[in-house]
């Protein structure tokens, strides 16, 4: 196994001079002068690994963690400052799709370009041209510039013509993001296509859910170094904690309050388990329950416990409600209390939602305890309509 | 390191044939492009020295400048041959850095960028040749009895023309000053080589001792149109005694055409330093572009 590589990358370390990249003649014979050579950034900090000839790897990380500039560096438009990168066969890579094209040559022109990149024979891609063409579905505009192109189109003929050479490894940076959705299942076809061709593949993307379908291990980069290495399920899961962690310090979770009254647990439970999730969790069904439980030293005459929950990249308000509007009184708390608050999803847009909680007083004048941004939740399930949320619409034919 | 044995290991009949084409294309690409959208398309290179040619005519007709009727002759070679030298360098600066998006996206010898780019204006030079040639002929200035002088001239003007490409094309990437400094420089070039004045002339004004006076093809540019011009026109290589003396200058400054081995020695300067300019461009044009 060990000698049936595609991709070798072995302690590749890659550093950038930031400040006074000598961009201009002045500033660079200057910093020579008092040799100054610039602030350096170390994009990645000696990453190893072996990519198997057949196998698929999926590259996770936050945004950047180093993954394209890695991925630069294997398809080798990029060199390495320390270490070696080295790949068996013709690698194509989809770095950019389209990107290589010249707006005023035509589709043709552009694909033969592009195989010459390539380094593939030009009868080789005379023969293989109408399958691209056909791929892309461009066949009544394959002889206009591609200036004329719409985005979708270049991006099409870009994934055909690359997945056409017939490369031995194929480099794929978050392309799946574009193009429709009948595109997108053309090219996870391909991609299932690829791998049952025994080629390898390396490829970035940002929808979790696409990269457990299609890759066979998963690689996880954190600030440039490699903190996870394996099957899909527990690099995932670590990759899941990493960036809930960033929306976690983003969102900014706040606590205060008068203090007479206090939430003593806010738990987030599986109500198909009853097992509680963590403060940050990846949600894929529809419901959630949470488990609201607190404490008064002296006796608190009808409290009012209310939520909200959030967008949490701007922390706009979607929602909010609690016992008092829900005609659910409390008509007083002394001691240990609580509610549990079951909450329907279904109508809640994928992505990432924060929750806040408050014990206060029915005249609102006095908060006695505020959680805000208590629990995040991540929901994956995917939804059948556009925007945030969904509301109460239904269709019918006019009046005659 | 990412050796080239690793990475075509696919290589249909070798690199050359591989990265061949790859030249080959890039060189059509950058013709394509330059005439795309216009009409007359490829026939500019034709007409626009045609015009030149006709234009100078003209006004060397009612400015009645140039003395005798070999001097249009001998400029029109001279601007045609400045041409090519000129068009490559000022295409050359964008042929890696205005290529970013390929340089980027996939590994390829880049030395094939500035190669086509130089590929593509020596084409054009060809085809501006072609109303040289018409007009020398119809003006009955051709003396092709040299023409073996066009042989070292192609060769060391396109020689020079590359060393300048990958030069060019590597600083433009790493200092966008280039670009300005190409423009003086250019204009500084083309005033020290004697394409609108006499060789002879710039041999009797060079402030140097008599012995050392060939030191004026040390500029590559010098040695290559006198070729071509004894190639083209029947020219002499080398300005004699009575050349010399027309503007003053003892008959001991005479060059000895061996200076025009100057000539090649810079050609081989200039090729080499661009060479390795590109070399250890190399290393980093992906993280710059």
């Amino acid at each position: 196994m060990d000698e049936d590589w595609a991709i070798d990358v072995s302690h590749v370390t890659k550093r950038f001079r930031l400040a006074g990249s000598a961009r201009s003649l002045k500033t660079a014979v200057l910093d020579a002068l008092r040799g100054r050579r610039g602030r350096v950034f170390a994009a990645l900090d000696d990453v190893t690994f072996r990519v198997r000839r057949g196998e698929t790897l999926g590259l996770i990380g936050a945004n950047g963690a180093g993954k394209s500039t890695l991925l630069s560096i294997v398809a080798g438009t990029m060199r390495p400052t320390g270490g070696a990168a080295r790949t068996r066969g013709t690698v194509s890579s989809l770095l950019e799709l389209g990107a290589g094209f010249h707006p005023d040559l035509t589709g043709r022109e552009n694909v033969m370009l592009y195989g010459a990149i390539m380094g593939i024979p030009r009868e080789t891609m005379r023969a293989r041209f109408d399958a691209i063409v056909e791929f892309a579905g461009l066949r009544d505009f394959i002889e206009e510039p591609v200036r004329f192109y719409s985005s979708g189109m270049y991006v099409r003929l870009g994934f055909a013509v690359a997945v056409q050479v017939d490369p031995d490894v194929l480099l794929v940076d978050e392309v799946l993001a574009v193009g429709d959705a009948e595109f997108q299942r053309k090219c996870l076809d391909k991609m299932d296509e690829f791998r049952r061709a025994g080629k390898s593949m390396v490829l970035i993307s940002h929808d979790i859910n696409t990269i457990r379908r299609v890759s066979d291990r998963i690689a996880h980069l954190s600030h440039g170094r490699l903190v996870g290495l394996g099957d899909a399920d527990s690099v995932v899961q670590g990759y899941q904690a990493e960036s809930m962690g960033a929306l976690a310090a983003a969102a900014g979770a706040r606590e205060w309050g008068t203090g007479e009254m206090r939430f003593t647990k806010v738990e987030l439970v599986d109500p198909a388990t009853g097992a509680a999730f963590p403060d940050r969790a990846v949600v894929a069904g529809d419901r959630a329950v949470v488990r609201l439980r607190w404490h008064a030293d002296k006796r608190v005459e009808r409290p009012v416990c209310g939520f909200s929950i959030a967008r949490a990249s701007d922390g706009a308000v979607l929602f909010g409600s609690n016992t008092q509007i829900a005609g659910r009184e409390i008509p007083f708390a002394e001691g240990d209390g609580g509610l549990d608050l079951e909450l329907d999803l279904s109508n809640l847009a994928a992505g990432d939602w924060a929750l806040s909680f408050a014990l206060h007083g029915a005249d609102h004048e006095k908060n006695y305890h505020r959680l805000e941004n208590r629990l995040l939740l991540r929901l994956t399930a995917s939804r059948w309509f556009d925007g945030l949320a969904r509301l109460p619409a239904t269709w019918s034919e006019p009046a005659p | 390191m990412n050796d080239a044995t690793t990475r075509d290991g696919r290589a249909a009949g070798g690199p050359l044939r591989k990265w061949g084409e790859l030249t080959r294309i890039l060189a059509i690409r950058n013709l394509k492009i330059r005439y795309k959208g216009s009409a007359l398309g490829f026939f500019w290179s034709l007409l626009t020295p045609a015009a030149t040619i006709l234009m100078y005519a003209v006004f060397a007709r009612i400015l009645k400048f140039g003395g005798g009727g070999g001097y249009l002759p001998f400029l029109v070679t001279g601007i045609v041959v400045w041409g090519f030298t000129a068009g490559t360098l000022n295409d050359s600066l964008h042929a890696i850095a205005g290529n970013s998006n390929l340089v980027k996206k996939v590994y390829f010898p880049r030395a094939i960028l500035p190669l086509s780019t130089t590929l593509a204006n020596a084409v054009n030079f060809l085809l501006t040749l072609v109303p040289l040639l018409l007009y020398l002929a119809l003006a009955g200035h051709l003396r092709l009895g040299r023409a073996y002088w066009l042989v070292p001239a192609v060769a060391l003007h396109f020689a020079l023309a590359l060393g300048i490409s990958y030069l060019v094309s590597t600083l433009n990437v790493f200092f966008r000053d280039t670009q300005h400094a190409v423009g003086i420089g250019q204009l500084a070039w083309f005033f020290l080589t004697p394409v609108f004045y006499y060789p002879a002339m710039q041999v009797s004004a060079a402030p140097l001792p008599d012995a050392w006076r060939g030191l004026v093809y040390l500029n590559p540019m010098t040695g290559i149109l006198a070729m071509y011009r004894r190639g083209l026109i029947g020219d002499e290589l080398v300005p004699g005694p009575e050349s010399l003396a027309a503007w003053g200058a003892p008959a001991s400054a005479a060059p000895t055409a061996w200076w025009l081995a100057a000539s090649a020695a810079s050609v081989a300067l200039v090729f080499l330093l661009g060479l390795f300019a590109l070399r250890r461009g190399d290393r980093s044009f992906g993280d710059v572009l």
